[in-house]
């Protein structure tokens, strides 16, 4: 179980960040008093444009960042007091945090298991199940360097997962995978629930939304505007589709915000 | 600790599976190190053969009759011109500037017979008066040896001549054996040879190989999103910090130690010889154990220094420029050493970090470092290094420094 309760994170800009941004405020609120929670044997789905303040709240449920206001507990455990626990329970996974391409899949795999200080047998198990189910056994010693993004991808994937954990966060996870490499990650998020897991995606794809999302937050600007299952988001938006839904909200929020 | 345990073994694994990166790191500088030295030692060595070899173009002028007599007795070996006092000397002179002629010797007009005139004080002494080029090798060897043998030979012959008993001239003798008198230990006078150089050497190898490693695995590894990965594992930050020092402190002293020998072995060929008796050196089992103490410590430093450095920076580039004043430092604190008279400092020198590490090898080299001092140098250089690893850990804590957030 996730419970965000009043998330809101403020970054500091430094002098360049103002002017790239063309701003001269020295802050910038990424996430403003989220609060949601993702429950045990659901799927979770962050909805929102770039920059909208997904991957900062994720980073903050998978305690990467520190929430300036507000408390995450993932399991129970908070995230600033009790981080070790918390990473010990999430399998996080971003396009911005890779694995080192001088290693092959088989090496990092081993590696962060022993990190999560798992035993060899049991790494070897994992490496087994998660390397069959996501087709990896074919590159498995080839170097991370060598290898395409979608092999890529499903390395990450797999090494995120390899110490079972009970909360499972991913940002973008099928950004720039096939389509057969996406509905095998998307079927395994499902099976992942199925047994029990807490999943939290972020995702800007609407039909993947749709089609994987038990419940959907839609964040703009940092504000969670509108949550609830499929059904009940269409119909508070008297819309026929996520992507009308989604467009609708972001007209209205997006010109509070100017 | 078994997350520091894994980093170590991977980043140890991560260098010397890369073939590439061993020999970049440790082959080629040891080889090339050793190759540059060998061939200016070579090349050193084959510039004074042809020096020597080489048989000089001289132009004397006024010769006295009984010189070539002196040149054949002291076997000088020259293709000899003798010219008269009505010879211009002009186009002589343009050949030594040219490098053309190496030497010109010119005799007053009745050389031998104002000699043989001489009677008393105040009567006239003549001249000899040798023209060539200081910045040609040839003429200045041509200068020195016509100078040393022909004309030392032929005064000492004129002096006979005059005294009749040239042994008359000397009312003592100073050092007949001048070997007998020295009074060394020889194992301080090696050392002494070595202290100047190696605590230089060794310093700037260190710090060298830290620089090269350290900017890779952490800012690169920023850089690259891998550390990011290591991060989100369940181990304390210090492991992590910890893992990545261990690691570059091993690497950075095996490639000083290959950077080290290899400039000791090359500087031995370039002095051909000249270091041949370092050999003798006989280190106590005491000053074995301060120099491993030393080193390690010393390590520990330059990899902190360069660890922190690595942390800050958002880039490898920008890395490189921040460390490079640091370098400096490291540099000067040594050198200082080698410029130095070698007298006892004051215990207070060696509190002074990296300073402190180059005048505590130097006085370990010849055997006068007290256990005082090297205590006073190896807590300097650990408390600083602790407090550097302190503010990594804390860099690693920090959001801001980790994700530029």
């Amino acid at each position: 179980m996730i419970q965000i309760n009043e998330l809101t994170k403020v970054y500091k800009l430094t002098k360049k960040q103002m002017m790239e941004k063309k701003t001269k405020k020295n802050m910038v609120k990424a996430v403003d008093k989220l609060s949601l929670t993702a429950r045990p044997g659901e799927i979770y789905g962050l909805l929102g444009p770039n920059g909208a303040g997904k991957t900062t709240a994720l980073r903050c449920i998978a305690s990467l960042l520190k929430p300036t206001q507000g408390n995450i507990k993932v399991k129970g455990y908070d995230t600033v007091e009790d981080s070790q626990s918390v990473r010990k329970t999430i399998g996080f996974l971003t396009n911005e945090i890779k694995l080192d391409p001088q290693f092959s899949p088989r090496y990092m795999f081993g590696f962060f298991g022993r990190l999560h200080g798992l035993d060899e047998r049991v790494i070897e198990e994992r490496r087994e199940e998660l390397f069959d189910y996501f087709g990896i056994k074919d590159f498995q010693d080839k170097k991370i360097e060598e290898l395409s993004s979608g092999m890529k991808q499903k390395a990450s994937l797999a090494v995120s997962l390899v110490h079972n954990p009970e909360v499972i966060i991913f940002d973008e996870p099928t950004s720039g995978l096939d389509i057969i490499t996406a509905r095998n990650v998307t079927d395994y998020l499902k099976h992942l629930r199925d047994e029990g897991r807490t999943v939290i995606i972020s995702t800007h794809i609407m039909t993947e939304a749709e089609k994987l999302c038990d419940r959907i937050g839609i964040i703009i600007n940092g504000v969670l505007v509108l949550e609830g299952t499929l059904t009940e988001i269409l119909d508070r938006t008297n819309t026929k589709d996520l992507e009308d839904a989604f467009f609708e909200l972001y007209k209205i929020h997006n010109k509070e915000e100017e | 600790m078994k997350g520091t345990k894994n980093i170590v073994k991977k980043e140890l694994t991560r260098v010397f599976t890369d073939k590439k990166l061993v020999i970049n790191l440790f082959v080629l500088p040891g080889v090339l190190i050793m190759v540059m030295y060998s061939i200016m030692g070579s090349l050193i060595s084959k510039m004074e053969t042809d020096i020597k070899t080489h048989i000089p173009t001289i132009y004397i002028q006024n010769a006295p009759e009984d010189l070539d007599y002196i040149i054949d007795a002291v076997d000088f070996e020259g293709n000899i011109t003798y010219i008269s006092s009505k010879d211009s000397t002009t186009h002589i002179k343009d050949g030594i500037l040219k490098g053309d002629i190496d030497l010109l010797v010119i005799f007053d007009e009745g050389f031998i017979e104002t000699i043989r005139s001489y009677k008393d004080v105040g009567d006239p002494i003549p001249e000899v008066r040798t023209y060539y080029n200081p910045s040609e090798d040839y003429s200045n060897a041509a200068k020195g040896n016509f100078t040393a043998s022909v004309l030392h030979a032929y005064q000492q012959s004129l002096l006979a001549e005059r005294l009749g008993n040239i042994e008359q001239l000397q009312v003592f003798y100073i050092d007949r054996d001048p070997e007998a008198g020295i009074i060394v230990d020889e194992s301080k006078a090696n050392g002494k040879f070595l202290s100047m150089l190696l605590p230089f050497l060794i310093n700037i190898m260190l710090f060298q190989g830290a620089m090269g490693l350290g900017m890779d695995a952490i800012t690169g590894e920023k850089e690259r999103g891998t550390l990011a990965s290591m991060l989100l594992s369940p181990i304390k930050r210090s492991e992590i910090v910890f893992g990545k020092l261990i690691s570059l402190g091993i690497l950075t002293s095996l490639s000083a130690v290959i950077y080290t020998v290899s400039v000791v072995v090359g500087i031995q060929r370039l002095a051909d010889g000249a270091m041949g008796a370092m050999t003798n050196i006989q280190f106590t089992p005491v000053q074995i154990v301060q120099l491993f103490v030393m080193l390690i410590v010393l390590v520990y430093l330059y990899v902190s220094m360069v660890s922190i450095v690595a942390v800050y920076a958002r880039t490898q580039k920008e890395a490189g420029t921040y460390v490079t004043p640091l370098y400096i430092l490291v540099m000067l604190g040594c050198i200082m050493t080698m410029f130095s008279t070698g007298g006892v400092k004051e215990l207070k020198y060696y509190a002074i970090p990296i300073y402190n590490g180059a005048i505590a090898l130097q006085d370990l080299l010849v055997g006068e470092l007290t256990m005082v001092k090297f205590g006073v140098t190896v807590g300097s250089l650990a408390i600083v290094a602790f407090l550097i690893t302190t503010l990594i850990t804390k860099a690693f804590n920090s959001e801001r420094v980790m994700f530029n957030a």
